[in-house]
């Protein structure tokens, strides 16, 4: 296989998870500033949602004001904005289309139909209610190609590139919604949230579309503990950082075992697991959660440069 | 020229069917209202939902048109296309003969029979070219060769195309969308099969790979990248037939041959099926802006290390104003007379023809003798007062820049417009392969001017495709 | 005549190189009017290039180098015993048509005016070579004295010799040689680039140099040098030849870097 049709593999699959996690946070931020009752709170927590998804800084370079209309536009249509949900999906079907012979029909179709589709609707249809609509159907086309991908692609080197790159994204995305969140998350004299606390913990689960999964793990009211302790060492959470890495360290292990030999980014997964497998809640918290989050990320970083480098990516 | 009624395929001028039209009309008859109308709704979805688009120049990036498939398929008689298929097999020997010539002893220009001014001074002319001994000394391995009818028995050979033909792609997929839309018809008829090509272009390929080479060869498909307009059939020939599909970057040469870049190292690659032009393909040699090539090809080429297909240089015999020998051509490499006809063609520095041609600009078509895809073109009898008086200058200016032909009364097939069925101007391209053997896909593909009146077929100036039908006895 | 070569070239490339690629037309072929005693190219990668003819018939290497440190340097040295022949090389074998050589090249066009009279002219061919050598020399300057020096420098647009500080402003010895090939061509002679080496005499500092060959049918090829006004002696050895200096370049690279180059050649 050619380095630049595992890159393409790679980033494709990225940039389609990434598409949906921008849209399950502009879900979250669009709900809560609905839910806010406290003058300019909306707008608040539009910011905050941005701030997770780490494109705050461009949005203020264009806006002046963050409200709904706005931040919808810029989360989901500005060309401008390198992670838009058009960013990724025109970005993903890009790699698509350079890799058409290393993907399904069925993969391909579903790529270049999301985008046929989503690059016709126009921005200023697209309010109140008809936005939660859109998010679904972003999320759904992401889970339709999940679906194509896992149910038409040879279990070969390019599967293990494109689910690397899925789980790297998905890392990456949780690693980034705690740590833009980490203080809500740290142990304090009283274990009862305030209400903004609440309102914070719920931001994280949903952006994380781990609301629900809570109550079936922990049966529990919602406790700091339990919710870093859900997204970062819960084996069984598919959007916790350890299983996130579980899953990257076995992909780049088969890929070693099917070109015969070890590379430089088999031992970068390696030590992106031993971070967080056997870890407890309590030596992370003693250690620092935000060091943590940061030295998680950059070991993730460590993974897609090492496989880069081993499987001549350019 | 322009009044008399054109030849159709479908019907006798007394109203009767052709022969080779008879299941295809019954097949007609038979479909209920809006029938043609849905079929070509859905063709249309399959087309875009497989991303068989194509980018038109000039317009925005982004936008991909999907060129239009006319439900109604082509139909040539088993009798006709034998004549075709000899007239063509003949056509493609003699040029790759012509072109062996000219890159060696020039045979042909010391014996007058080609102008060797018109050869060794053309831009298309490859010096780089010369002593070369390509793999079976072939030159033109992929000729999509077009060709005009006007009458039951006549067929004019409009153009040949060497370099990098295009279009097959849309021959193959026209065939499997009138297989979904239409199955009932196809077992009504022998149609033969096109899905050869594929195996057929890989045999092709494999057939020519340097002699050094043992085992299975490696083949390349090298293109220009995801915005070229032909991207999509670049991957999927490659796809095809099993081939990789790289862009310049991905390949590199070391030691004087030819790598591709995999995750597992270095791999070499034997034959490279380049789908970029002559001037990109090597910037060492050709153009040293060119991003789009692999530096030092063009050497690893001459150091018999790969083989291209096509040779750089086969522009020269599809030259425009080289197209006017071609039936010289033939008579001196093979000494037969051509089979297939050119269409007759002015030559504006005789002052004589120009005088006449000038006379007579609003009944014939004028051509850039370096143009192609439509453009740079004129019809006469549809063009305006204007554009007479504009191309009359430019041929006054350059002669040597224009080839001028009568305007050809192309034959007209049925064609679904709107719900109705009606007579539209088609052309047809065969697809040749020559490697160890020639081998020509049955058909081709038939272009259709969907203008009512219109006489071009070019997707860039609103033509589409149809599914082209070769009878079996 | 034994002459002794040490040609030394050098590129600059841009910094972060990730890959050079080059085209070296550095080795002279033994012929009527020389032959190779020895001859080596160093450079790093030659060991496994790619060898070849070229389409003029040169022999070519395709060398590569992987992530070059510093700028590339080419060092080429060698002997050739010469023999007088008055300019003419005669038709070896294993070359392409000469009518090739018809062929006009953006860098071989000339003015009418220069050729315009041997059009109708009655005499020979060999005749009209010598005069249109002549015509060149008119046009461009005849040689003065001393000499300036024939250091040529290839930067990948053409060959240029670079003038002796004191020298007159002669062009380079490249543009005398594109005037001669571009009449010559428009009479329907063929005509090539030659670029070669020029051993020192009294007169003539030396180094590398260009010249033209002409082609009469029945004597072939024969050498001119408009530049010094003369037909080669033995004081010339030929490396390589093509259209123009662009076609015989001694070195070609990707990516393209400033080439200079000089030649120390030493008569025996």
């Amino acid at each position: 296989m050619l380095g630049r049709t595992a890159a393409n593999l790679f980033w494709l699959s990225r940039y389609v998870e990434r598409a949906e996690n921008m849209a399950r946070l502009l879900e979250v931020g669009y709900r809560m500033s609905l839910t806010s009752r406290r003058e300019g709170g909306a707008s608040e927590h539009l910011v905050s949602m941005m701030q997770a998804a780490e494109v705050d800084e461009g949005f203020d370079a264009k806006h002046d004001v963050a409200d709904v209309d706005t931040v919808a536009h810029y989360m989901m249509f500005d060309p401008d904005n390198p992670n838009s949900v058009y960013s990724c999906l025109m970005a993903a079907r890009t790699n698509a289309r350079s890799v058409r012979t290393a993907i399904t029909t069925d993969m391909w179709e579903s790529m270049n139909g999301a985008w046929l589709e989503f690059s016709q609707i126009k921005p200023r249809d697209v309010r109140g209610a008809k936005l939660l609509g859109l998010l679904q159907w972003v999320k759904q086309r992401s889970h339709e190609f999940r679906g194509a991908l896992l149910g038409t692609i040879l279990r070969d080197d390019g599967f293990s590139f494109l689910q690397t790159g899925n789980f790297v994204e998905r890392a990456d995305n949780t690693a980034r919604i705690l740590d833009m969140k980490y203080y809500v998350l740290l142990p304090r004299a009283t274990q009862v949230g305030g209400d903004l606390d609440i309102q914070q913990w719920t931001l994280i689960l949903r952006a994380a579309s781990a609301h629900r999964a809570y109550r079936h793990v922990y049966h529990d009211r919602y406790k700091a503990h339990n919710i870093a302790d859900f997204l970062i060492l819960r084996p069984e959470m598919p959007r916790s950082l350890v299983y996130c890495a579980n899953f990257v360290q076995q992909n780049l292990d088969s890929l070693a075992k099917l070109y015969g030999r070890k590379e430089k980014c088999q031992e970068a997964a390696d030590s992106l697991l031993a971070l967080v497998e056997g870890a407890s809640m309590e030596a992370i918290f003693t250690d620092g959660l935000h060091e943590f989050l940061n030295e998680f990320i950059a070991r993730n970083n460590r993974v897609t440069d090492a496989l880069s480098e081993s499987y001549n990516f350019y | 020229m322009g009044e008399k009624t054109p030849f159709d395929e479908m019907y006798n001028p007394d109203g009767s069917v052709r022969e080779p039209y008879r299941a295809l009309s019954e097949w007609l008859a038979e479909q209920p209202d809006k029938a043609l109308a849905l079929m070509q709704t859905d063709a249309e979805a399959i087309f875009r939902r497989l991303g068989i688009t194509f980018a038109v120049y000039g317009s925005d990036e982004g936008t991909e048109k999907v060129i239009p498939f006319d439900v109604i398929p082509r139909i040539i008689a088993a009798n006709e296309w034998r004549r075709l298929s000899k007239g063509i097999e003949q056509r493609v020997k003699a040029l790759n003969a012509f072109l062996y010539d000219i890159y060696h002893r020039q045979e042909i220009l010391k014996a007058g029979r080609v102008p060797e001014k018109l050869i060794l001074n053309n831009e298309a002319f490859c010096p780089q070219m010369m002593g070369l001994e390509p793999a079976k000394g072939v030159y033109a391995h992929i000729i999509g060769v077009d060709i005009v009818r006007v009458g039951p028995d006549e067929f004019y050979v409009l153009e040949d195309n060497l370099r990098t033909p295009s279009g097959v792609s849309y021959m193959l997929e026209d065939r499997e969308a009138m297989m979904l839309l239409a199955p009932d018809l196809f077992h009504r008829s022998k149609v033969a099969p096109v899905e050869t090509y594929p195996e057929n272009l890989r045999r092709t390929l494999e057939s020519v790979a340097p002699d050094s080479v043992r085992g299975t060869p490696n083949i390349a498909v090298l293109t220009p990248g995801i915005y070229n307009s032909a991207y999509f059939e670049h991957s999927f020939l490659a796809d095809q037939m099993g081939a990789q599909l790289c862009e310049g970057p991905d390949l590199f040469v070391d030691g004087g041959k030819v790598y591709m870049r995999t995750t597992t190292g270095p791999e070499q690659v034997d034959v490279i099926y380049r789908r970029i032009d002559d001037d990109y393909l090597d910037p060492l040699t050709f153009r040293p802006d060119s991003m789009l090539g692999v530096p030092g090809l063009f050497d690893a080429y001459r150091a018999g290390n790969v083989t291209l297909v096509n040779a750089p240089g086969t522009g020269i015999a599809d030259d425009k104003a080289v197209y006017t020998y071609v039936p010289d051509i033939i008579e001196f490499y093979l000494g037969e007379k051509a089979l297939l006809q050119n269409v007759p063609t002015y030559n504006c520095t005789d002052d004589d023809q120009r005088a006449w041609v000038l006379e007579n600009i609003h009944d014939l078509v004028v051509k850039e003798v370096h143009g192609s895809g439509g453009y740079g073109m004129m019809v006469g009898p549809t063009a305006t007062k204007a554009m007479h008086a504009e191309f009359r200058k430019k041929i006054e200016a350059r002669p040597d820049n224009y080839i001028v032909q009568p305007t050809l009364n192309l034959s007209t097939c049925p064609t679904h417009i709107s719900g109705d069925v009606a007579p539209r101007h088609v052309d047809l391209r065969p697809y040749v392969l020559v490697g160890d053997e020639v081998r020509i896909t049955p058909g081709g593909l038939t272009r259709v001017a969907l203008k009512k009146g219109s006489l071009v077929v070019n997707s860039s100036q609103g033509g589409g495709t149809k599914d082209t039908w070769v009878l079996e006895d | 005549m034994r002459i002794e070569i040490d040609h030394s070239l050098t590129c600059s490339l841009p910094p972060g190189t990730a890959q050079l690629v080059m085209h070296l037309l550095l080795t002279p072929g033994s012929g009527p009017t020389q032959s190779v005693d020895s001859w080596s190219v160093e450079v790093a990668g030659i060991g496994n290039a790619g060898r070849f003819r070229d389409g003029f018939g040169n022999a070519a290497h395709l060398v590569n180098q992987s992530r070059p440190e510093g700028d590339l340097a080419i060092g080429v040295r060698g002997v050739v015993t010469t023999q007088d022949t008055n300019g003419v090389l005669g038709k070896p074998a294993g070359e392409p048509v000469a009518a090739l050589y018809r062929r006009v090249t953006p860098l071989t066009k000339a003015p009418v005016t220069l050729y315009g009279k041997y059009r109708t002219t009655k005499e020979s061919r060999l005749d009209v070579l010598h005069g249109l050598m002549a015509r060149v020399g008119e046009t461009l300057g005849l040689p003065a004295e001393p000499a300036p020096e024939a250091q040529m420098q290839a930067t990948g647009e053409q060959v240029q010799s670079q003038k002796a500080e004191a020298a007159p402003e002669l062009p380079p010895a490249a543009d005398f040689v594109h005037l001669y090939i571009g009449a010559a061509r428009a009479l329907d002679i063929p005509a090539r680039f030659v670029c070669g080496y020029l051993a020192p005499d009294d007169e003539i500092e030396g180094g590398l140099h260009a010249w033209a060959e002409a082609y009469d049918d029945g004597l072939g090829w024969i050498g001119f040098d408009p530049r010094y006004q003369l037909c080669p002696t033995e004081r010339y050895v030929r490396l390589a030849v093509g259209l123009d200096a662009e076609s015989a370049l001694p070195l070609r690279t990707v990516p393209v870097g400033e080439v200079t180059q000089k030649a120390r050649v030493t008569a025996a």
